[in-house]
């Protein structure tokens, strides 16, 4: 099969744009440089004749790429036969596939085309970009793939089981969702430094910027409120009428304004699920839920950190993640008081280090009198260092082992012990110091920003030990279970 | 993909493998030095005895490693010297700051270089590969058997001048490469790529994923 017909002008426009830019670039910089510019219209007309040979370059490769691509669908794999030059054909065993993405962007939609990816496990990159299909073609596509990986073969099974929503994105639920988009931290400290120094930093700058310290606070104020408001339209844009399905073993999800996503996530290659709560969701009592597979390396490109649901009532997001991966009621262990003493070191010594750092830009260029302000922030170290222990902790359950950390933005990941790859505990000269331990759980589902390994952070040095061993134990135990009794989730 | 001939037997000799295998690998000596729980319940799926032909005891690397270590570090201090050599002419510090430093980084760096060696050790057990290293953060890993894709020896100019050779294990964990062996003899590098092989052959447990 071929691409949309409409590809050809679509592709001609983007990359067409891209070379005349390139062209025009390049001669107005060159022409500038020689100094020449008075050659006026032999210049003009090399310019029209460079433009009118890339563009006839353009628009034969775009339509020679169109004719030479094609793709099928057989009875075990996906082929794509493409190249120009030089040829290549490639063949995807449909079990092999993890992810089934499609994504417009605004002209993409106009034109009635869409990109289809498909994601395996194998190397680090997107295995097939199909540039671009009909929309029908590209829904098309995703339910053909996802039947034969179900191994069922043409469409002849019509009895197969509905599409269950899981979850849908309510009015309400949008408008949390840029309520907690923005980042407490980042306003904390702007706010602190800008209202804090601004002012002084102004007045050394000269009597014209005096206004400024009287507005200062005020400004960062308006500044931050401004980036709030815009962080949160960015994420309701990018998550507008979310609608998480699902059908068999597969979690299907559709979401954004301008540019639409929908995509697929194959729950037999789950690896871990986090749940996300940042302070103001935890305020709010909602959670957001992150699925990784094997497939993803979430965050590969900004746009990409894939929620499997963006925001949620907690309770809800936590029956969602135990639909996909059905873990027990967890209790936290919480790593022991001493560890919680360290963090109150580690803060004070920040604090003293940055005081330190401000003293001496003082010293040199004598702008900030009020250096020593940030020590007021030693009046908050035992609370933060008692936040930061209390939300840190661990649990093991008969099937999962379950990790937590950060105040700011909390994450709780849960790894069922047959995702388990290597497991590690490490001990810094610092932690050894207080004997206690960390211990890192590998899993194949890429960590990326943000997601990283599970980890158990601080804990006793001997039961680091011992969890170490323990989760390593209840991998093996958990993979001869399953053998046991074969194809229980699989 | 798992090999369905070997799997109702090994599940049955579990049990037995278990008294024999932990009976077998409880060496005094080193009871203290590995970590609490490391007696395993092995991998089921190989007859014990031809596991335990398989699994070693605490190993260290050979000396020479130091060498290499050593190497890397002096090359280190040298370029930072000679940076800093250049930087301190345009201050006014005293120039001869920059000898001292340099030198006491050299006496740091290969005390540094000597603990690692000292710390670094490694055991193939009957479920997993077990390595612990690093002397500011001190690392222990354990690395199932079934979880392993493939394992490389690798040689750098230096090591094959020394006859040593790296030993590099890879799972699909997102840390992949993160299990490696530096220091081997060429010899004991290819015995323990045999080993590592066989064990993770024998331990397969279906999807790697």
């Amino acid at each position: 099969m071929k691409l949309d017909r409409r590809t050809i002008p679509y592709r001609i426009v983007e990359n067409g744009t891209r070379i005349v830019g390139i062209i025009i670039f390049s001669i107005v910089t060159s022409s500038a440089g020689s100094g020449s510019s008075g050659s006026g219209f032999f210049g003009l007309s090399v310019l029209v004749a460079l433009l009118t040979v890339g563009m006839a370059i353009t628009i034969a490769w775009e339509y020679a790429r169109f004719q030479r691509y094609s793709y099928e669908l057989t009875s075990d794999t996906f082929d794509i036969h493409s190249g120009v030059l030089s040829r290549r054909d490639r063949e995807i065993p449909y079990e092999r596939i993890q992810n089934v993405d499609i994504s417009q962007n605004i002209l993409q939609r106009f034109l009635d085309i869409a990109e289809v990816r498909l994601e395996t496990a194998g190397g680090s990159g997107t295995e097939a970009q199909l540039r671009y299909v009909s929309t029908g073609e590209a829904s098309r596509l995703q339910e053909a793939i996802s039947r034969r990986k179900r191994g069922a073969g043409d469409e002849a099974t019509e009895t197969e089981s509905e599409e269950a929503v899981l979850f849908e994105l309510s009015d309400r639920e949008h408008v949390i969702l840029g309520i907690i988009s923005a980042d407490l931290r980042l306003i904390g400290v702007l706010t602190v430094a800008i209202s804090a120094f601004a002012p002084q930093v102004a007045s050394q700058l000269g009597p014209e910027f005096e206004l400024v310290s009287v507005l200062g606070p005020a400004v960062a104020l308006a500044g931050i409120l401004l980036f709030w408001a815009a962080s949160g339209v960015l994420q309701i844009f990018r998550y507008y009428g979310f609608r998480l399905t699902r059908r068999e073993d597969e979690l299907r999800y559709e979401r954004g304004l301008l540019q639409r996503y929908s995509g697929t996530v194959p729950l037999s290659k789950v690896q871990t699920v986090t749940l996300r709560e940042n302070v103001l969701a935890r305020a709010l009592g909602y959670a957001s839920l992150t699925i990784q597979t094997a497939g993803y390396a979430p965050g590969q490109d900004g746009s990409r950190v894939e929620s499997a649901v963006p925001v949620a009532r907690r309770d809800r997001a936590l029956a969602l993640a135990r639909d996909v991966e059905p873990f027990d009621d967890v209790e936290f262990t919480r790593p022991p008081g001493r560890a919680r003493m360290r963090y109150a070191v580690r803060y004070t010594l920040v604090v003293l280090g940055l005081t330190a750092a401000l003293r001496v830009v003082h010293f040199f260029t004598d702008a900030l009198p009020r250096w020593y302000l940030p020590l007021a922030a030693l009046l908050v170290v035992p609370l933060a260092a008692h936040l930061t222990w209390k939300h840190r902790g661990y649990y093991v359950t008969d099937d999962h082992v379950v990790t937590r950390r950060g105040f700011w933005r909390r994450n709780t990941m849960v790894v069922p012990y047959d995702r388990v790859q290597t497991v590690f505990s490490s001990q810094t000269v610092f932690q050894r110091r207080r004997d206690l331990g960390t211990v890192t759980i590998d899993t194949a589902g890429s960590g990326g920003l943000g997601g990283g390994d599970a980890v158990a952070v601080d804990i006793d040095a001997g039961v680091a030990d011992r969890l170490r061993e323990d989760v390593a134990d209840r991998l093996q135990r958990s993979l001869r279970a399953r053998e046991r009794v074969p194809a229980t989730t699989d | 993909m798992a090999d369905p001939v070997d799997d109702p037997a090994a599940t049955d000799a579990a049990p037995g493998a278990t008294d024999e295998a932990s009976g077998a690998d409880e060496p005094d000596a080193h009871g203290a030095e590995t970590a609490p729980g490391s007696e395993q319940s092995p991998q089921a799926t190989l007859d014990p005895d031809a596991i335990s032909e398989h699994t070693t005891d605490r190993r260290t690397l050979s000396a020479s490693v130091q060498l290499i270590w050593a190497v890397r570090v002096l090359f280190g201090v040298a370029v930072l010297g000679v940076l800093g050599g250049f930087a301190i002419g345009q201050t006014s510090l005293d120039p001869t700051l920059v000898p001292a430093v340099t030198g006491v980084l050299t006496v740091l760096g290969l005390v540094w270089v000597h603990l690692r060696y000292r710390v670094w050790s490694f055991r193939v057990r009957e479920d997993a590969l077990y390595l612990e290293r690093g002397v500011v953060t001190n690392v222990k890993t354990v690395a199932p058997h079934v979880r392993i894709q493939h394992v490389d020896t690798s040689r750098g100019p230096l090591e094959r001048a020394l006859g040593l050779s790296t030993l590099v294990v890879y799972t699909a964990g997102s840390r992949g490469a993160d299990v490696s062996i530096p220091g081997l003899t060429t010899e004991e590098a290819t015995d323990l790529q045999q080993r590592v092989k066989e064990l993770a052959i024998a331990a397969e447990g279906g999807d790697a994923l």
